[in-house]
């Protein structure tokens, strides 16, 4: 089993292994890549930009859910849409209004004559 | 051309303007999207998307901050968005191959070696990039702009909208831990 001093030791040439460290310097020709990905960028049409917003998953989902509450508020609203909700009132025919509308079309002018 | 003209001249979208801005900052950028990623290919699209965004985005930019100040926080929110799809891809990799789905090998990542690291330190250093891969990523920012990108703790301080006292802390829990994580390293392997 190794000393421990002689790990610490180990850890500290570890940890000082990037003092002094130089910059990275990326391939050559950035700026033209750079301007091939700009020009890419202005050809999406409005739709490629609607399509991947939507696509991205917390999107969907979001959507989803939305689409699901949506359809239970519209459920709850229909089955509680049987009884008349406070300050509706119910229109009643009166008597001579029915009598009208249920002789209309069997009005005695109508009427084929034997 | 000093910054703010540069800036001013590409708001209005001058090309030349631009280029000077790319080539200015390109290895600032690049280099501290390496030291977030370990990957040399990664690192370079990470640095083209930062470049397409400062051209799309510096109508934005109000100078509260230093130009560089403002270029290391995209490029750090990039880097770290990068490693969090990457991981959460890994994630969903393993999930599909418990249920036996074919999907892609899990294949763990060689070595990074970065290259302005002396010839004689190489190994060591890789070995601390492994190290410092593990450290949560907050401590890992604070840990990569002034140990790889030389920046000062007030500097650090400015990228991450934070106190000096609070960056003091994080490199001293990063320092533990990395202490922590390369003696069981070298308990196992040496």
């Amino acid at each position: 089993m190794k000393k421990q001093s002689d790990i610490e030791k180990r850890v500290e040439e570890t940890l000082n292994s990037v003092e002094g460290i130089q910059r990275a310097t990326p391939a050559p020709w950035l700026f033209a890549r750079v301007k091939g990905k700009l020009l890419k960028a202005e050809e999406r049409t409005g739709w490629e930009v609607v399509g991947s917003f939507l696509s991205k998953p917390a999107v969907a989902v979001a959507g989803l859910f939305l689409i699901m509450a949506l359809n239970g508020i519209l459920l709850l609203n229909q089955q509680s849409g049987g009884s008349l909700s406070a300050g509706q009132t119910e229109i009643v025919p009166t008597d001579s209004e029915s009598l009208i509308a249920s002789s209309s079309s069997f009005d005695f002018e109508n009427l084929v004559q034997p | 051309m000093n910054e703010w003209t540069l800036i001013e001249k590409l708001k209005q979208g001058d090309e030349a303007a631009f280029k000077t801005i790319v080539d200015t900052w390109q290895d600032m950028v690049y280099n501290t999207a390496l030291g977030i990623v370990q990957n040399a290919e990664d690192a370079e699209d990470i640095a083209q998307e930062v470049f397409v965004q400062v051209y799309q985005s510096v109508s934005s930019f109000k100078g509260d901050s230093k130009f560089s100040t403002w270029l290391y926080r995209i490029t750090i929110t990039k880097s770290l968005d990068h490693q969090r799809r990457k991981k959460r891809k890994k994630r969903f990799a393993f999930v599909r191959s418990l249920f036996g789905e074919e999907s892609e090998v899990v294949v763990h990542p060689p070595d990074f070696h970065h290259p302005g690291v002396a010839l004689d330190k190489k190994e060591d250093a890789a070995t601390l990039f492994q190290a410092i891969n593990q450290l949560p990523e907050n401590q890992k920012v604070a840990f990569t702009l002034h140990k790889i990108e030389g920046l000062s703790y007030q500097e650090v301080s400015e990228v991450m909208k934070t106190t000096v006292s609070s960056v003091e802390s994080l490199m001293h829990r990063a320092k533990s831990n990395l202490k922590k994580n390369l003696s069981e390293f070298y308990k196992e392997n040496e």
